[in-house]
Formats: C-alpha cells, sequence, structure tokens
C-alpha cells in the first residue's frame, strides 16, 4: 500500500477542521457583522457630519479584529481539546498520522476558517463604503485588512499552545492576555524606558520579544485615513507571523507530542 | 391537548406576559431615573487621548472618531437646552461650551491626521477660545507639515482676530507648501493690503464653502456669505433710494417703487437680488427688507431674518 505524504495528511485533517467550523456555524458572526456594518452605513452619515466613511472603516476593521479574535481564541482552544474529550483523538492517532502533522492540519484548517471568514467581512465593510462614496477607501483598507489576518494566525498559534497544556477555558484566559498585552508591548516598553527603572525595562524588554507584538499589526487608524501599508511593512509582518507561529507550533508539538493518548 | 398546550400555548403566554412586563418596567425605569446634576454634561474628561495612546489595542482611530462625535453632540446639545431661537456664532461662550476643546483635543491626540476635528475647531472655537483654536491649528500643522488647508484653518482665525500681520505670514507658509494652489497666495496678499473688505472675506468664505466636507463648517460658511450679500445688497438698494429721492423729492412710499432701478445693478460675486411671490424684495435669508421711511433706509426685518443685525 503506497504511503501517503504527510503534506496531503495535513492537508485532510484541516479541510476536516475547515468543515467542521463550519458544521459548528462559526461563520454565523458574520451575519452580525453584515448587519453591525449595514446600520453604521446608514446611521452614521447624521452622526459623524460627513464622516461617515472613516468611521465605517474603523467600525469595520476593529470588527474584524474582535469577531476574529474571539473566533481564534475561543475555536482555537478547543480545536485539540474537542478531539480529546471526544476521543476521536485516539482513532486519529490509531492510523499513521504524526502529531505535529494533526496540530498544523488543525492550525491551517482555522487559519482557512478565518481568512473565509475576514475576506467576507471585508467585502462588506468595501461594500459599504462604496454605499457612501467612500470608493477610494473600498480599495485602500485591502493592506490592513492583510495584516488583521496576520495578527489572527499568531492569536490562533498562541490559542493551540495554550491548549496542549491547560484545560480550555484557562487557555482562553491566557490567550486572551497574550492579545491584550501584545498591543500593548511596545508602548509598556517604551513607558519602563521613560521610567528610567532598570528592573522595569528588563522585564517590558522580555515581554517585548516573549510574546508577539501585535502592534505591528495595528493599521486601522491609518487605513481609515486612506494610508496603505507599505510593502516593507507588510513583508516584514509577513516574516514575523511566520516565525513567530514557527517557535509556537513548534513549541505545541513538543509538549502535545508528550501527551499519553494510548 | 394537553401537548398543544405544553408545547405552544403555555410558552405563548410567558412570551407575551414577559414583554409586557418588559414594556411597563422600562417605562417605569425611565420615569425613576437618576436625574443627573445640570453640570454632568461639562465634567472633566476622565482620559486624557495622548494617555491612552498606544494602550488602546490599535483601535485608537475608533476612539478618535467617537470623541468627534461626542464633540459634535455636546455642542450640539447646548444649543438645544439653550432654546435660543438665533445663535450669535460669533460669540458662543454663553453656552460656556467648555469641553469642546479637550473633545477636539483628545480626538487628534488619538489620531493626529484625522483632519475634520480641525477645521469644526478653527471655526467654532474662535468664538469659544481664541487661544484654544489658534493651539489646535498649530498642533494640527505640527502633526501634518504637509497639509495647506491647515495654515489656510490657522490663517483664517488669526483674520477673525484681526490680526491681519500673523494671518499673512501663515498664508504666506502655506502657499509655499506643494498642492496649495493660488488661492493661499491670493489670501498672502490681501491679508498685506485689503484684509478688512468684503472682497476678502467673501473669497475666504467662498473658498471654505466649496471645499468643507462637513455640513457644519459649510453651513456656516454659507451664513457668512449670505451676510456679506445682505451688506452688498443695503448698499446697492440704499443708492437706488437715493436717486429715487433725488428724482421725485420724497422718499419712495415701499421698496418695491425702486426694483426696476436695481434690476440694472450687478452685485458682486455674480448673485441677484431675490424677490418672493408677494413681490417683496428679500434678503438672502427669505425674509423681507424693511424701509425706514422716516430716514429713508433700508434694514432688516428683525422678527423674520436669520441675518445678524449688523
Amino acid at each position: 500500500m503506497e504511503a501517503i505524504h504527510p503534506f496531503r495528511r495535513i492537508l485532510v485533517i484541516s479541510k476536516n477542521t475547515f468543515r467542521e467550523a463550519v458544521r459548528d456555524r462559526i461563520l454565523y458572526n458574520l451575519v452580525v457583522f453584515v448587519l453591525l456594518i449595514t446600520a453604521s452605513a446608514v446611521v452614521l452619515g447624521e452622526l459623524t457630519f460627513g464622516q461617515e466613511a472613516r468611521t465605517i472603516v474603523n467600525i469595520g476593521l476593529n470588527a474584524m479584529l474582535l469577531f476574529g479574535a474571539f473566533i481564534s481564541i475561543f475555536v482555537g482552544v478547543s480545536l485539540v481539546s474537542k478531539e480529546i474529550e471526544k476521543r476521536t483523538v485516539y482513532a486519529i492517532f490509531s492510523k499513521p498520522v504524526k502529531r505535529s502533522e494533526f496540530v498544523i492540519g488543525k492550525y491551517l484548517g482555522l487559519c482557512l476558517t478565518l481568512l473565509v471568514n475576514v475576506a467576507v467581512m471585508a467585502v462588506g465593510v468595501s461594500l459599504a463604503l462604496l454605499y457612501v462614496g467612500g470608493g477610494s477607501m473600498a480599495g485602500s483598507i485591502w493592506g490592513a485588512i492583510f495584516l488583521i489576518f496576520l495578527e489572527l494566525t499568531i492569536i490562533t498559534a498562541v490559542a493551540i499552545l495554550f491548549s496542549s497544556f491547560s484545560s480550555p477555558s484557562l487557555s482562553a484566559l491566557l490567550t486572551f492576555l497574550v492579545f491584550i498585552i501584545g498591543h500593548m508591548s511596545a508602548s509598556l516598553r517604551d513607558l519602563a524606558a521613560a521610567m528610567g527603572s532598570r528592573f522595569a525595562s528588563i522585564i517590558f524588554d522580555g515581554v517585548y520579544y516573549l510574546l508577539p507584538n501585535l502592534s505591528h499589526y495595528s493599521f486601522r487608524t491609518e487605513a481609515a485615513n486612506g494610508l496603505t501599508p507599505s510593502g516593507s511593512m507588510i513583508g516584514g509582518a509577513v516574516l514575523y507571523a511566520v516565525a513567530y507561529v514557527a517557535i509556537v507550533l513548534t513549541v505545541s508539538i513538543l509538549i502535545f507530542s508528550r501527551r499519553n493518548f494510548k | 391537548m394537553k401537548t398543544l398546550t405544553h408545547h405552544f400555548i403555555l410558552p405563548a403566554v410567558v412570551i407575551v406576559l414577559g414583554f409586557s412586563a418588559i414594556y411597563v418596567l422600562s417605562n417605569y425605569l425611565e420615569k425613576n431615573r437618576v436625574v443627573l446634576p445640570e453640570n454632568y454634561d461639562d465634567t472633566d474628561l476622565a482620559f486624557e487621548g495622548r494617555r491612552l495612546k498606544g494602550f488602546a489595542l490599535g483601535a485608537e482611530g475608533l476612539l478618535a472618531d467617537w470623541y468627534w462625535i461626542k464633540s459634535l453632540q455636546y455642542l450640539g446639545d447646548k444649543f438645544v437646552k439653550s432654546e435660543m431661537e438665533s445663535i450669535n456664532i460669533e460669540d458662543l461662550r454663553n453656552f460656556n461650551p467648555r469641553l469642546l476643546y479637550p473633545y477636539l483635543d483628545n480626538a487628534t491626540d488619538l489620531d493626529p491626521r484625522f483632519m475634520v476635528p480641525y477645521s469644526y475647531g478653527a471655526v467654532v472655537l474662535p468664538a469659544i477660545d481664541p487661544e484654544k483654536a489658534i493651539a489646535l491649528a498649530e498642533k494640527g500643522i505640527a502633526n501634518n507639515p504637509e497639509q495647506w488647508r491647515l495654515h489656510q484653518h490657522l490663517g483664517y482665525i488669526y483674520w477673525r482676530l484681526k490680526n491681519y500681520e500673523k494671518a499673512a505670514e501663515v498664508y504666506e507658509k502655506g502657499s509655499r507648501i506643494t498642492g496649495s494652489g493660488d488661492f493661499m497666495k491670493m489670501m498672502a496678499a490681501a491679508m498685506k493690503i485689503q484684509a478688512g473688505s468684503r472682497e476678502t472675506a467673501r473669497a475666504m468664505y467662498q473658498q471654505m464653502f466649496d471645499e468643507a466636507t462637513d455640513p457644519q463648517t459649510r453651513g456656516n460658511a454659507q451664513f457668512r456669505l449670505m451676510e456679506l450679500n445682505s451688506l452688498d445688497e443695503r448698499d446697492a438698494i440704499r443708492s437706488a433710494l437715493e436717486q429715487s429721492k433725488e428724482n421725485s423729492g420724497r422718499c419712495p412710499q415701499s421698496l418695491q417703487e425702486i426694483l426696476p432701478l436695481l434690476r440694472s445693478v450687478k452685485l458682486a460675486g455674480g448673485h441677484n437680488f431675490k424677490i418672493d411671490n408677494a413681490n417683496n424684495l428679500v434678503d438672502p435669508s427669505g425674509a423681507p427688507y424693511l424701509l425706514d421711511q422716516q430716514i429713508c433706509d433700508v434694514k432688516l426685518d428683525p422678527e423674520r431674518t436669520k441675518l445678524p443685525q449688523s
């Protein structure tokens, strides 16, 4: 019997993870998002005195990140634990599937779900912008949206890491904290430097390099002003995400490989 | 039958009764809402935008929008609560809008590229606190040195304060920025030669009206243009009254008598006299002009006009 290529096994697991997410009605959040954007497009003209395009971008992109972060955290932490709880993990590992392939497949499946989610939301925001006459922004926001997607891929990896050794609720809490601190780590580091405290500087330098620096992916305010991220910014952000996800998934696989499923 | 009661009627009764209770309770709670002190709206802001920056999870732009909307609602509420029929846009200090500047300051601290608060501040803040108006416009220039329109805003503030020398200097600086066009050069020259003239004011407000993106600034510019048009119209009416008096030896009985004389008058800015359905000569806000026969002069109808009595 011919052995299946590891990439193919990963692909099968990712496809199944995506199908499962769709079956679990994860994409229903899109309905709420569409309602939010439609309401914004209709109401904001009165409230903002002609700044509706800018406000739609701000509301749309921030909601996109928030909805995506919730999916990354809550679905991410249950990816592995659900398989263990339902005991389906035993059936999977009775087949020639490596644990690393399982973790990577699960991760890529959720990333695909997030990609679909973000893409549909982005189309919604672009249509709302066209409706309010902000046509130029309808195209310029896509760079910022790509950065949001990259940020979500990092959060998903962190959620999988925590879920590999902790309970789902604690993992969700820890991932949420990483999401918050990840956005503030650069500012906290600057604050510590301004305070002049050596101890604070060491601590916050550690936090800055250890936790993901998610401020690299914040281009929402700039996008609302019609700016687009430069090629070097996007390139750097992609490389940072790849490096960080590689580290986090490697650690997750290491921890997961030591767990006993026999 | 029992199944039907259990599965449909009982839940329906619970839902209907529940919503009835919610309706009654909502009205009760609304009536018994704690009345906030009158000065609650003017309580100092809890956060400073510059301190929030970097700690808002990248949502600084959204917070800036929130402060922008608050600033509009804040001043709007002040106008509504005052129940005044006409508002003197030259001086808004009676409304005590002390938080308008902090709101605009926070919005522009959180998003320094957000242009509308700067232009709104340039139009409204001079009537409240000119120093704050200058501070906001200067902050805008420091944050966005490539935006010549911020120089236009600052020049406008100095012009309103009748500091023509400073206004000329600001327009001059703005005119050196790429893309500023002829208007800034023209204003820089006008400030040196005829800063207080009606032509300069008209050019200033016409530019503001053409370029404003927010209705407040646009409305303000339109109002000012109407005021200038009315001043031109009254000058022309006075000349016609003089001419008519010279011809007939008496003051006309009504303004309708001088309409033939006014038909040939060319007003500045290319606008024409307006006449209503009753054949009355009306000001740009639509209120008929009044003839004071005792002194043979034209005046605005204080009861009906929306224009300032100048």
